[in-house]
């Protein structure tokens, strides 16, 4: 059977150059203020990941783990080289999509959903399910902006959860709310990846999960590639180079 | 370009609809007069400026009240539209930087917003010309391509702040000063074709396009002539150049913009 691949990159660049802020006053006073420190956060990598595939990123901080993420999900754009889904809905779940503060929990529901790519009628047949999972009782009726902060991150995680896309996109194994709703919400996220036809990539700092979880593991480090390959000689090598530096 | 601003139309239209109602919903939910308020706030400004500029100023102007509030009507969704979409990026944070999201669509749930309550004073005006018998001609039809252009404009303008907005952080205190001066260029509460000397009330009053389209408009609900209509036309099509480049210049940046925020 040939293999087939969820997500193909190529020559991945991104950097975050020449792109700061300025005002007119700042642009009156200096006309050439030229050379913006141009920070190259992705410097071309290149990998795939099967359809089903669990695949771990791990790497210090600033690596580019988290900018590739975003990359992947349609939020940045690359400066070269190219990102094929094959089509595949992608989503990612680090703390939800975005809420609307002043609307009730119920209407962002909807709305993230709709921004995931699903009909507002498929979002309300899952509403109920993302609701109860939630545990927000009536405040899933009030604006977002009068929840607490676990309330928030326990919707946020409820509604990535439940509403499934093919590719998801895991930035730090979520540890959400208090004691119970973590163990439920890392046992839906195990359930969740070891979906067969699921591709996920997750993003993270311990070694543990990813040894548990993950088919592969790769290892970025300052923007590159550094191995990629089974988790166990991976994670020790990581390991090694870590204690060494 | 086209045919991707057709597709994501197609898919984040009612994402843009949904928005924008619940955002309809939210502003009311928490004030105590909730959906008066959409009446309220367009009426007391109109009682304000009759007071000021019928009253205390004496306005010779036919059907003065009608008047203002047509004003007030067309430069409002104009005007927090604009400002508005300045800030729309910023606004709209946690939403751009987890998700995907055409970010003209922002653009249009705020449209949305403004142009509901616009409806709802034009429906104010319709209840006024009852009440004041005021005598209809045919040509108050012409109100519908007058708002096509009014809306194909401010899109255009609106991609166009959304994309410098987010790079000039002072943009809206210059728009600011610029709409505040284009405000007494358009004339809410006076004529400028009276009240400017010529030549220079004819130039204003064609090249100034809200200035045009809301003299237009008062022309043909409230004193039955017809616009003028190759310059109506030719402000449509400009609104569709200009938005037709803004689509591209986001389409071609928008990916950026997270970086920046």
């Amino acid at each position: 059977m040939e293999e087939k691949h969820a997500i193909e990159v190529t020559d991945l660049v991104i950097s975050y150059q020449n792109l700061k802020k300025t005002s007119i006053k700042k642009n009156l006073l200096h006309f050439n203020r030229q050379k913006a420190d141009r920070f190259v956060a992705v410097k071309g990598i290149s990998f795939y990941v099967r359809e089903g595939e669990i695949l771990g990123i791990i790497g210090k901080n600033g690596c580019g783990k988290s900018t590739t993420l975003n990359a992947l999900a349609g939020i940045f754009s690359p400066d070269s080289g190219t990102i094929d889904l094959h089509g595949h809905s992608i989503s990612l779940l680090s703390i939800g999509v975005g809420f609307q503060r002043e609307m009730t929990g119920r209407e962002n529901i909807i709305l993230s959903g709709m921004l995931l790519g699903f009909s507002e009628e498929q979002v309300k047949e899952k509403e109920a399910e993302i609701v109860e999972f939630a545990e927000l009782g009536d405040f899933i009726d009030m604006p977002v902006r009068t929840y607490s902060s676990g309330m928030y991150s326990k919707l946020a995680f409820s509604i990535t959860a439940i509403l499934e896309t093919d590719i998801m996109l895991i930035d730090e194994v979520l540890s959400v709310g208090d004691q119970k709703f973590k163990k439920k919400s890392y046992a839906k996220m195990k359930s969740l990846i070891s979906n067969k036809d699921r591709t996920v990539i997750i993003v993270s700092h311990s070694l543990e999960t990813l040894e548990e979880l993950c088919d592969t593991v790769m290892w970025m480090h300052d923007g590159l590639i550094r191995r990629i390959g089974e988790p166990k000689p991976v994670l020790e090598e990581y390991v090694d180079f870590m204690e060494k530096n | 370009m086209f045919k991707r601003f057709r597709d994501d139309m197609k898919k984040y239209w009612k994402y843009a609809i949904y928005s924008s109602k619940a955002q309809l919903k939210s502003e009311i939910a928490n004030s105590y007069l909730n959906w008066l308020w959409w009446i309220l706030d367009p009426l007391c400004f109109m009682l304000i400026y009759v007071f000021m500029f019928g009253y205390v100023f004496k306005s010779k102007q036919q059907y003065f009240a009608i008047f203002v509030f047509i004003g007030i009507t067309l430069w409002d969704f104009f005007n927090k539209s604009l400002i508005q979409s300045v800030k729309v990026i910023k606004a709209n944070k946690p939403i751009v930087s987890k998700v995907y999201i055409p970010k003209f669509i922002l653009i249009l749930v705020k449209m949305g917003v403004n142009g509901f309550k616009m409806l709802i004073s034009l429906l104010i005006i319709v209840a006024m010309l009852i009440v004041w018998r005021v005598p209809m001609t045919y040509n108050v039809i012409y109100i519908i391509p007058i708002l096509m252009t009014l809306v194909v404009l401010v899109f255009g303008c609106c991609c166009f702040l959304l994309h410098y907005g987010v790079f000039v952080e002072d943009l809206s205190n210059v728009l600011n000063i610029v709409l505040r001066f284009l405000f007494y260029l358009t004339g809410i509460f006076w004529n400028i074709m009276d009240r400017l000397p010529s030549p220079y009330n004819y130039y204003i009053g064609r090249c100034n396009p809200i200035a045009f389209l809301l003299t237009s408009a008062r022309d043909c609900v409230i004193y039955g002539s017809t616009p003028h209509r190759k310059l109506l036309l030719l402000w449509f099509v400009i609104g569709l150049i200009i938005s037709a480049l803004g689509v591209r210049k986001i389409y071609k940046n928008e990916n950026s913009y997270v970086k920046v925020i």
